[in-house]
């Protein structure tokens, strides 16, 4: 039983943060990343690369976040002057391309067969057979950091500013604020975030490749961000424990309908598609949304 | 070495011109960009395939049909999803998303259906003949010159017929036609059924000359958007000046970069652009 | 001048093949409210938002006390202390009236994520600060009452006063007012006229665009009229006004397409 709720924890948590760093992106800062993925991959990627080469865990997680911060203010600096529609375009190509890179460079990353074997925090200290455990508590740490994070932002002035260059963004303008830096600002935290997240998936996989950031990733992080009504940041851990509860169920029917391997995972895809496409055409608020806000209907 | 580079980017890049067409006057006429474009490719293909290998058709007359089939799948999308959509008032996001959502529900459709495998359409294989030097198949000919009539077949379109001027008036100066008494609903209709119809064109094509798979059309999605871009947004014209030159680009990086890294050409493509020249080669954006 | 607060000269622009502001000049005197009339399509909010930043023109030069302000991006524009206010009021629907108020405050330390997270001490007390201030101004326009309100619930009128108090949060030296008698009805404008003068004793120079002849007369120190982008007149407001060229653009404004 125990190691069940572990396992929600460190799946739904981890999600859960990945989620976190698209409501800013999104919710508060009205950006469209359709590449949120690659960001986790980076920080997967770094924080296993660097740390099997020697650097300090801790230091390879940062790197990562910092790498994926500038990797995602620069695509901002690239297309948040143009149509906000570019930026979606821009992402998913990046996280594309990204994804491509990772498969392609065997001699860095081994390409499909992964890495593994990598380090990771206080691994003789607490032994293997309470690892996930601790992990379990570290997700949540760290996920109540962030979220503690993101809501004393959201109540700051930084976070009105934010919040007026979405709703308005020339009356930002006309009263002094450079509105453009704040969506910078707002996409370089948020990839940095879904970095942090990647760290920990890696921490909790012990072993990532190209396969596990896939674009349709970003899409599970907006079906949680959509589902808890955007700019909601309960909502989106609401969001990702109710996603979870969509993956549970859909693999404990598999085992009743004899589906192929690669034929169920195809159909939970299907629904996947169709969720994103009911929620689109018949409750864009999401679940906790209000209909007034329709934060998606702008 | 470098004519045969040269060759192979003028057959990929006719195949991505034709989709781009349809994405690009798509992309300015409903005012979003349409994710599930790709798997308008993929579906061509996959009809073409499905009339010509399991209804037994002639290979001509299955590819005709399929392109139809496709336009017609456009229409009643339009119908099911898109104007209800615009009618809703949604957001230009909310439109995107769908659009997501959909690309994810067709390519795994096609996986259940299809299975994920390769498959190649019934045909004799077509072999390389040596032209100046270069390997280049009839078969690789022959889509050059449909994809070259295809776009013959838009420009007579576009210039000629009433549509197709209304079309062209609507992803010019979008309120200005609206007000001049254009039939909108129609014009969108007839616009899809348009796009879809090349999409299907380049998606048999690309299977024609590689093979065929679930992700075919998704594989592709960047140079699409890279071409259109490029070509400025909403300009058929500039699409298909801009499907060529992604696909020239990225069959002479070949010569630099090893070939998996050929997709990575039109994205960074697509960045210079919007970086120095956002409107595209032709202002149209 | 040397005492322009503004200065704009001879300036041009064109959208797609149509000419929007056709050689435009207007000066302003620091401490004055300058009147800017003139049938529809005359080009009047265009010139706001080239003066303001928003829009680029082709051609011409802005100097703002004296300083080159042509090709500044707006929001920097807006710090030196030239503050527009929009024809129709943008009020920030999903914030209150006291957040839209203390969002225009300049000069603010939470603003920065590095200080917002780590200085909490010196944001809450600039916070407590801009409270106090906005309070003050809401006050001033009889707004007070409705400050944890959502904008989007104000009446028409007080949206348009709200569009005023928050520009005036930034600290203007200079207030371009886009039509701030529209929709207030005349108990209103008279308390609005008392308050825009009480504005200019405290040293504070305005333009001000206005369709209703009889607010932008009882106002105005300098009167601009404007005719298809270009100033057909300009003067003591009563000159002005009789003068016959100014009641004919007025008449041809039927003819005038919108821009």
């Amino acid at each position: 039983m125990l190691d069940y709720l572990v396992s929600i924890i460190l799946t739904a948590g981890i999600y859960a943060i990945f989620a976190l760093g698209l409501n800013l992106q999104w919710g508060y800062a009205g950006l469209l990343n359709f590449g949120h993925v690659a960001f986790m991959a980076i920080g997967a990627y770094l924080t296993v690369l660097l740390s099997m080469n020697g650097i300090p865990i801790f230091l390879a997680v940062l790197a990562g976040m910092i790498l994926a911060g500038a990797a995602g203010a620069s695509l901002g600096v690239a297309t948040l002057r143009l149509r906000e529609d570019y930026l979606a375009i821009v992402t998913i190509g990046f996280s594309e391309i990204l994804r491509f890179v990772l498969l392609n460079w065997s001699s860095l990353t081994r390409g499909s067969f992964g890495l593994f074997g990598y380090p990771r925090p206080f691994q003789d200290l607490v032994g293997m057979r309470d690892y996930n455990l601790f992990l379990a508590g570290l997700v949540i740490a760290v996920l109540l950091m962030v979220y503690a994070l993101l809501e004393a932002l959201s109540r700051s002035p930084w976070g009105r500013v934010l919040k007026s260059v979405r709703d308005d963004e020339a009356v930002a303008v006309s009263l002094g604020k450079n509105a453009f830096s704040y969506k910078v600002q707002a996409i370089a935290l948020g990839s940095a975030i879904a970095a942090l997240s990647g760290s920990l998936l890696a921490f909790y996989l012990q072993y990532i490749n190209p396969n596990n950031f896939q674009p349709v990733e970003t899409f599970y992080a907006w079906i949680m961000v959509i589902l808890g009504g955007s700019g909601n940041n309960r909502g989106t851990i609401l969001g990702a424990l109710l996603l979870w509860g969509f993956f549970s169920t859909t693999r404990f029917m598999e085992g009743y309908l004899s589906f192929s391997p690669s034929a169920s995972s195809a159909a939970r895809m299907i629904l996947i598609g169709l969720i994103l496409i009911g929620l689109m055409m018949f409750r864009p608020q999401g679940l906790l949304g209000r209909e007034e806000e329709l934060s998606i209907g702008r | 070495m470098m004519e045969q580079l040269i060759a192979n980017g003028i057959i990929y890049g006719c195949i991505i011109a034709l989709a781009a067409i349809g994405l690009s006057l798509a992309y300015r006429i409903l005012n979003f960009a349409n994710f599930a474009h790709g798997e308008f490719l993929t579906l061509g293909a996959y009809f073409a395939l499905f009339f010509a290998a399991i209804l037994n058709l002639g290979f001509p007359a299955a590819c005709f049909l399929a392109i139809a089939a496709t336009a017609a799948f456009g229409v009643a999308l339009d119908l099911l999803a898109w104007r209800p959509m615009r009618s809703s008032g949604a957001s230009r996001t909310a439109i995107m998303i769908l659009s997501i959502g959909l690309s994810i529900a067709i390519r795994n459709a096609l996986i259940i259906f299809f299975r994920p495998d390769a498959l190649r359409f019934p045909l004799p294989v077509s072999r390389g003949m040596s032209i100046y030097g270069m390997s280049i198949t009839p078969l690789q000919i022959e889509v050059v010159l449909i994809a070259s009539a295809a776009m013959l077949l838009v420009h007579a379109l576009l210039s000629r017929t009433a549509l197709g001027k209304s079309m062209r008036a609507l992803a010019d100066n979008p309120d200005l036609a609206r007000i001049s008494g254009i039939n909108v609903d129609r014009v969108i209709r007839f616009t899809w059924a348009v796009s879809m119809g090349l999409a299907a064109l380049a998606g048999i094509m690309y299977g024609l000359i590689t093979h065929l798979n679930p992700n075919m059309g998704w594989s592709i999605i960047l140079p699409m958007f890279a071409a259109a871009i490029l070509g400025g947004i909403g300009n058929a014209y500039g699409a298909m000046a801009g499907g060529l030159i992604i696909g020239i680009s990225q069959e002479i990086s070949t010569a630099f970069l090893p070939a998996e890294y050929k997709i990575a050409v039109s994205f960074l493509i697509m960045i210079a652009v919007l970086l120095f020249r956002p409107r595209g080669l032709t202002g149209g954006g | 001048m040397a005492d322009d607060i503004l200065s704009v000269n001879s300036v041009r622009k064109s959208f797609g093949g149509i000419s929007a502001l056709d050689g435009c000049s207007l000066r302003v005197k620091e401490g004055a409210i300058v009147g800017l009339i003139g049938p529809n399509g005359a080009g009047k909010s265009t010139l706001f938002d080239v003066i303001s930043g928003f829009v680029q023109p082709d051609a011409g030069r802005i100097l703002f006390s004296s300083r080159e302000i042509l090709g500044m991006p707006a929001y920097k524009i807006a710090r030196l202390g030239l503050v527009r206010t929009f024809q129709i009021p943008r009020s920030l629907m999903r914030m209150t009236v006291l957040e839209n108020m203390m969002l225009g405050a300049q000069g603010q330390a939470g603003e920065r994520i590095h200080l917002t997270l780590l200085c909490r001490g010196r944001v809450m007390a600039q916070e407590k600060d801009i409270k106090e201030k906005a309070e003050e101004i809401l006050q001033f326009f009889d707004l007070l009452r409705m400050r944890d309100e959502y904008a989007g619930s104000l009446s028409g009128g007080q949206k348009k006063m709200l569009e005023m108090a928050r520009a005036l949060m930034a600290d203007p030296r200079l207030l371009l007012l886009d039509e701030p008698f529209a929709g207030v009805n005349p108990a209103l404008a008279d308390r609005l006229i008392e308050r825009i003068r009480i504005l200019k004793e405290r040293g504070l120079s305005m333009v001000i665009i206005e369709h209703a002849i009889p607010y932008v007369l009882a106002l105005s120190d300098r009167l601009y009229v404007l005719n298809k982008g270009a100033v057909l007149a300009s003067g003591h407001p009563q000159e002005v006004i009789s003068d016959r060229r100014v009641f004919e653009a007025y008449l041809g404004e039927g003819d005038n397409a919108q821009p």
